[in-house]
């Protein structure tokens, strides 16, 4: 084992730029900010934190693919640098729409919040090692907490963040409880010995109590059903931009450390879906998952009136169709359901970033407060057109590829001869409710005309504008060379 | 059936667990159930003591070093979880989570 420091900092530039970003932002706001308006405030913060990003980001592809980091601590390779990019962009884009739509007192500590979540996001993408990947994931949660519960004037946030905790706490719980069984199985915390380690033992009732914690823990931080009941409140109450963070990068960054601890650390423990005989392990108890969150997400977004509940509940549909992904990715390998996370990501933020204008012009709960968008904001109305549809997966848009590349990576292990295969004509059925409660809010913002009360046009603050657009364009882009991403996974 | 040190740690660590899963699961004051979050996160705590204590042969010290990690992000998990209770305080006055329902649906 050879441990070489230089190496180390190499590998963690990309978070030590984003932490020095943060602190960076926190004294600026607190020496120059002090005497200035709370618009330019804002706008200094969301500046400087963009600036720590781009950093990270530059950093990130250069940081190369050199493999195992410092014993194994970390790793580099495509998909890290792939997913630390991707992160990386979502929380940018997050950032870039905050000037003139954040309505929230301390908007340097706001900002400085999303780089330390941010910091949380790349080192699980890199994490190798159940402690980095428990303290990365830990970072990533706390900053999201606070991120939720930001907004002290509104009761709904407090209560958001609070449940988001209790929950989220029980689930580290479980997590550190599943780790510690895992050690004492394996007699050690790296990905890779343990994985050696399971391939010689027989399986212990111990280790099926570790499995079930970790996935429990996992299920939680995935809002995949039954463990799903915090994300509809969360997303609710949060402010609009912490609820894209919690949506986009922080799923992003999750499924990728799932991807990686289940299948590079337990993967002797897999089990079989392909056949209906299938072994036991944990690919089964996924699969269940991955089955009822299609269900509850997809049914339960039907009778929704609030539009952030529903994008909750499709949230959580769209968790079942990425288990889906992480359950084929031993034979397609991780690229479709990068593609999908990373697509989801983006239009997820986009739409919530239309909810965050709408909201900061006076207020966007229920479904019927679109109403009439594209009188009152052409620019709004077509970009939320672009979101919408890509999280319906409707062709030429990212979200259809991310879609097809997922469900044909199911079917393609062994067609319809297993439950892998009858999962992914599920969930192509299940499209087809999704699509209409998705045209439901389409029906409102393109269709319904506005109630007379809220007519007034709305002033849509320039960098929101921008990066709407700019987001619509990468998921059209994307959507029309899908190859653009995939071929980063090809060896 | 003999119990070894290990194994009467292994009990007693999942004895507190289940404690701690049943505070946190049933209590309807906020505070009691970060109360039993953290009995959860010290009986994991206790299992890597006592996997590196009593573990095959002398190894590194992996599980204390774990603990010691794990010790310090429970406290900070601590300290978000009391703001997050003052937050819910400043506005229904006490915290009660059953009065916390004004999100549903």
């Amino acid at each position: 084992m050879t441990l070489s420091f230089p190496q180390l900092l190499h590998a963690l530039l990309p978070e030590a730029s984003l932490v020095l970003g943060a602190l960076i932002v926190l004294a600026v706001d607190l020496t120059i900010g002090r005497t200035q308006s709370p618009v330019r405030r804002i706008r200094a913060a969301a500046t400087l934190g963009l600036l720590a990003v781009t950093m990270a980001a530059w950093h990130a592809i250069n940081a190369g693919a050199e493999g195992s980091v410092f014993g194994g601590v970390l790793v580099l390779d495509s998909l890290t640098m792939a997913t630390r990019t991707g992160v990386l962009l979502l929380s940018g884009l997050t950032l870039a729409l905050l000037p003139g739509v954040l309505r929230l007192p301390h908007p340097a500590e706001y900002v400085a919040t999303i780089l330390f979540a941010t910091t949380g996001f790349t080192l699980m993408a890199a994490a190798q090692q159940l402690l980095v990947a428990f303290a990365a994931l830990e970072l990533a949660s706390l900053s999201l907490y606070v991120l939720a519960g930001f907004d002290k004037t509104r009761r709904e946030s407090a209560e958001a963040a609070l449940k988001y905790f209790l929950f989220g706490g029980i689930a580290a719980a479980f997590l550190l409880f599943g780790f510690s069984l895992l050690y004492g199985l394996t007699g050690s915390i790296d990905f890779m010995v343990i994985a050696e380690q399971l391939q010689v033992q027989r399986a212990t009732p111990l280790l099926v109590v570790a499995l079930v914690m970790v996935l429990v823990a996992f299920g939680f931080k995935a809002a995949a059903a039954p463990f799903h009941l915090w994300a509809p409140d969360a997303y609710q109450g949060a402010p609009p931009s912490s609820a894209a963070l919690i949506a986009s990068a922080s799923k992003l960054a999750g499924f990728v450390l799932f991807l990686r601890l289940f299948w590079h650390g337990l993967g002797p423990a897999a089990g079989s879906v392909s056949t209906f005989q299938g072994a036991p392990g944990w690919l089964p108890a996924v699969a269940i998952l991955a089955g009822a969150s299609m269900l509850l997400g997809n049914l339960a977004a039907l009778a929704q009136w609030n539009v952030r509940r529903l994008l909750a509940y499709s949230a959580i549909a769209h968790a079942g169709s990425l288990l889906l992904g992480v359950m084929a990715a031993r034979v397609s390998g991780p690229g479709p359901l990068f593609y999908y996370a990373a697509t989801y990501g983006l239009a997820t933020v986009g739409a919530f970033g239309v909810i965050a204008v709408v909201d900061a012009a006076g207020g966007c709960h229920k479904i019927s407060d679109l109403a009439g968008l594209q009188r009152r904001s052409p620019l709004l109305a077509g970009c939320l057109l672009f979101f919408i549809l890509s999280l319906a997966g409707i062709p030429p848009l990212a979200g259809f590829f991310g879609k097809f590349a997922v469900f044909a990576a199911a079917l393609r292990i062994n067609g319809l001869a297993g439950p892998l295969g009858w999962l992914a004509i599920l969930a192509i059925l299940l499209s087809a409710v999704a699509l209409y409660y998705y045209l439901v809010i389409l029906k409102q913002a393109l269709v319904t005309p506005a109630e007379p009360a809220q007519t007034r046009r709305i002033a849509v603050p320039r960098a929101a504008g921008v990066t709407l657009v700019l987001i619509a364009l990468f998921l059209l882009l994307t959507g029309l060379f899908p190859s653009l991403i995939l071929r980063l996974f090809r060896s | 059936m003999s119990f070894g040190p290990l194994q009467l740690c292994l009990l007693f660590s999942s004895a507190l667990f289940c404690v701690g899963l049943m505070g946190a699961l049933s209590r309807s004051n906020a505070i009691l159930v970060l109360l039993g979050i953290e009995l959860m996160l010290n009986a994991a705590n206790i299992n890597f003591i006592a996997f590196w204590r009593y573990g095959p042969e002398p190894s590194p010290a992996t599980g204390v070093i774990f603990v010691i990690f794990a010790i310090a992000i429970a406290a900070a998990e601590a300290a978000v979880g009391l703001a997050l209770v003052i937050a819910i305080y400043r506005h229904q006055r006490n915290i009660r989570l059953q009065e916390a329902d004004t999100l549903k649906g």
